[in-house]
């Protein structure tokens, strides 16, 4: 997916002047935040949960590669076929080459972020695979011709009106107002294609070393139905999902959920391990699991590491104030939000996402809700100072802080710029709030008043009051 | 208390609101003295370096954090009336000066000693009444660095509810974001601006005459925003109200 995250300032006020998109968004994340809260205040295991959980993450961590070569071994022991891409290309080139070898025209897919990240729709489209979206929300997004924009919502900035007008139009289906009834539609549609599919393709939320399985989280039941009725099966997902034993996937079970929508348990959870045997009533003849690096690898070698614990449950998207006002495509690549505005430079690169990490005001909600303890605030201050490093920052914003620098390292050279600044502004306003500074502060009093300097410093007036002598 | 005497207190009074409300740096000293601290203010201080930090220029925020770090007497607390400025020497620090062991050691000491005012009063003087005669409906804007970063969210409340004067009212989600964010209100004002305006919304449903907040920047977003629209409520700083009347109506943002 072309990253395009370098506008996010451009896309963010085109988000806050689309009413459509605000009534969607500030709702539903509310929704889902006080859905979450609950959950886990009804929880009495949550903090022993989260630290097991991010213990367990950074142990896997530590020893990837290991635990890696673990689960192709016990994968590849029960029938399945694994492969390895480096990056995006290759692993287009690999899935595109799986469906050919197995003569594959249409193939249902459930939710995948990875896949997003590879562009993996369009390319099998190019090779003649027609990919249809599972998911009620991809399924939309898939009609709209638009990226995901939340990584648990892919639809969230849909209004219900919106979803029955797309649906007149890409499917001559009469409007509706009745949620019901858009869903009942969707899965019409949906089990034909179910049923004449060669491939499912999914994403994983977890692999588990010990036994090769692939575990799936879904709340449709269409992960299980793309996983065992095709003839075969493509799981796509990142390498740092692994993890040790089965024995450690229930705290992630009851984590993931509870972080996500806020409920105890997800609907269907699929647990898959190798092929069809003998005798099995269902599953898929062929599986192969697509384990894409794509700069994973490079991430696990710095400082950065911790954010590979991330089990992309959402809830730092919809803790987020900025999220919750600009949604997600205002992140311009795969991953939005907090999560993203760290996940994005990492995976393409600062020079293509450096306002990422300053869409945040540092406020800490995303930290706070995170289940696996990712310092989320603190990466972001640390990408920030990547930005500079690496160039990225504009030589006015670096004139200015280091003329800042110059001022604060005395504070004889502050109380001069103070009076400088106090007699300007008393000049300018008479005391009385400022209502129009000038850029690169302009933005500032577009909609609200700055307070005018002191007539007096403190420093100053304390000197005057307590007699110190200059 | 300390039976041995006076605690000496170091005030921070933070570059803006030596320049924006030199108010709030009175009140807080008026405070401190009111529960026997021995308050000695550095006049050689400047600015903690949150700005350069912030924005990721860490050169810059070392010159600054340095300049702060030999302004401090070695010995006392450092007592500031903001949430954000305490948090920058608490957690900013010993990141910036990860690779210099000397620095880091005097960091690590700075980082032990600061506390925003309403933490200090209630966790090291155990102050349990502020004495105050301030009077109002007064709603409490929990601000991010200060809850989030040095987790104060009982000892404003404590206090505030301690005031015969004042009723507190809570706003609904008053640990919400008030869009201020340093930097991100000038980098994104379109959107620091929404989210203040859901912060008000928030604020004048509560019918309180008064919106306070540990930080000055929290209050600054807010009561400018306020100024703006003449909006029927007040934007106060907490040592403010602590210190009590007379409250100068001028210091309002
Ligand atoms: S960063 Fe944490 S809160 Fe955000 S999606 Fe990942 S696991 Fe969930």
């Amino acid at each position: 997916m072309e990253v395009r995250s370098r506008a996010f300032a451009r896309y963010a006020q085109r988000a806050l002047s689309d009413k459509a998109l605000q009534a969607a968004l500030n709702g539903a994340t509310g929704r889902l935040s006080a859905l979450r809260a609950a959950a886990i205040a009804a929880f009495p295991g949550y903090d022993a949960a989260r630290e097991r959980a991010s213990a367990v993450k950074e142990d896997t961590l530590a020893r990837l590669d290991e635990q890696l070569a673990r689960f192709i071994e016990e994968a590849s022991r029960r029938g399945a076929v694994v492969h390895v891409a480096r990056d995006a290309a290759q692993a287009r080139e690999i899935a595109v080459g799986i469906a050919k070898e197995e003569g594959i025209s249409l193939a249902v897919k459930s939710k995948s972020m990875v896949a997003e990240e590879v562009d993996l729709n369009a390319a099998l489209q190019e090779a003649g695979v027609e990919v249809v979206e599972s998911d009620l929300g991809e399924y939309i997004v898939q009609l709209a011709g638009e990226p995901p924009s939340h990584i648990i919502v892919p639809a969230v900035h849909k209004t219900r009106g919106e979803i029955s007008r797309l649906f007149e139009t890409r499917l001559g289906e009469p409007p509706t107002d009745s949620i019901p009834r858009l869903v009942a539609t969707a899965r019409k549609r949906l089990r034909e294609k179910f049923l004449s599919a060669g491939m499912g393709i999914t994403g994983a939320n977890f692999l588990v070393a010990e036994t090769g399985s692939v575990v799936l989280l879904t709340n449709e039941g269409n992960g299980r139905m793309g996983t065992t009725l095709p003839r075969v099966h493509l799981a796509v997902t990142g390498i740092e999902k692994v993890l040790p034993r089965m024995s450690d996937l229930p705290v992630f079970l009851r984590l993931l959920p509870r972080s996500a929508t806020g409920q105890p348990l997800t609907s269907y959870v699929s647990i898959l391990t190798g092929t069809r045997r003998e005798g099995d009533p269902e599953g898929p003849e062929r599986l192969h699991i697509l384990l894409v690096d794509g700069g994973r690898s490079a991430i696990l070698e710095g400082k950065y590491r911790e954010m590979l614990k991330c089990i992309r449950c959402g809830a730092c998207l919809n803790a987020c104030p900025v999220y919750q006002n600009v949604g997600g495509h205002a992140y311009g690549w795969v991953y939005p939000g907090p999560m993203g505005a760290v996940l994005t430079p990492l995976l393409t690169g600062l020079a293509e996402s450096s306002p990422l990490p300053d869409a945040s005001t540092l406020c800490g909600a995303c930290a706070e809700v995170c289940p696996v303890k990712i310092p989320l605030p603190h990466f972001l201050l640390e990408l920030r100072a990547d930005v500079r490093e690496q160039g990225l920052k504009t030589p006015g914003e670096i004139a200015g802080m280091k003329m800042l620098a110059s001022v604060m390292k005395r504070a004889g050279l502050l109380e001069a710029a103070e009076r400088i600044l106090g007699a300007l502004s008393q000049f300018l306003s008479r005391g009385n709030p400022i209502s129009g500074l000038p850029y690169p502060f302009a933005g500032w009093t577009e909609r609200r008043d700055f307070p005018a300097a002191a007539k007096r410093p403190f420093r100053k007036e304390w000197k005057i009051r307590r007699g110190v002598r200059e | 208390m300390d039976p041995k005497g006076p605690v000496p207190v170091s005030l921070f009074f933070t570059c803006l609101a030596d320049a924006f409300a030199p108010g709030v740096c009175f009140a807080t000293v008026e405070v401190l003295e009111r529960f026997g601290a021995q308050v000695r203010v550095p006049l050689s201080q400047t600015c903690c370096g949150q700005p350069a930090f912030n924005t990721g220029n860490r050169k810059e925020a070392r010159a600054m954090a340095r300049k702060f770090l030999r302004s401090f007497p070695e010995d006392g607390y450092i007592v500031t009336p903001s949430g954000s400025c305490a948090s920058m020497v608490k957690h900013g620090y010993p990141v910036l000066f990860r690779d210099e062991p000397r620095t880091l050691a005097l960091a690590r000491a700075a980082s032990e000693r600061i506390y925003e005012l309403s933490q200090f009063l209630v966790e090291v003087l155990g102050v349990t009444d502020p004495k105050s005669s301030f009077t109002g409906k007064v709603t409490y804007h929990d601000s991010c660095h200060l809850r989030r970063g040095l987790g104060v969210v009982d000892p404003p409340r404590t206090l505030l509810r301690a005031i015969p004067g004042v009723k507190l009212v809570e706003m609904e989600e008053s640990d919400r974001c008030c869009g201020f964010g340093g930097v991100f209100s000038v980098k994104h004002p379109q959107v620091s601006c929404r989210m203040t305006e859901q912060k008000i919304e928030r604020i004048l449903a509560t019918g309180a005459s008064y919106v306070t907040a540990g930080d000055l920047g929290c209050l600054l977003s807010i009561g400018g925003m306020i100024s703006r629209h003449g909006y029927p409520v007040k934007a106060v700083h907490l040592a403010e109200i602590l210190a009590g009347a007379p409250w100068d109506a001028e210091e309002a943002f």
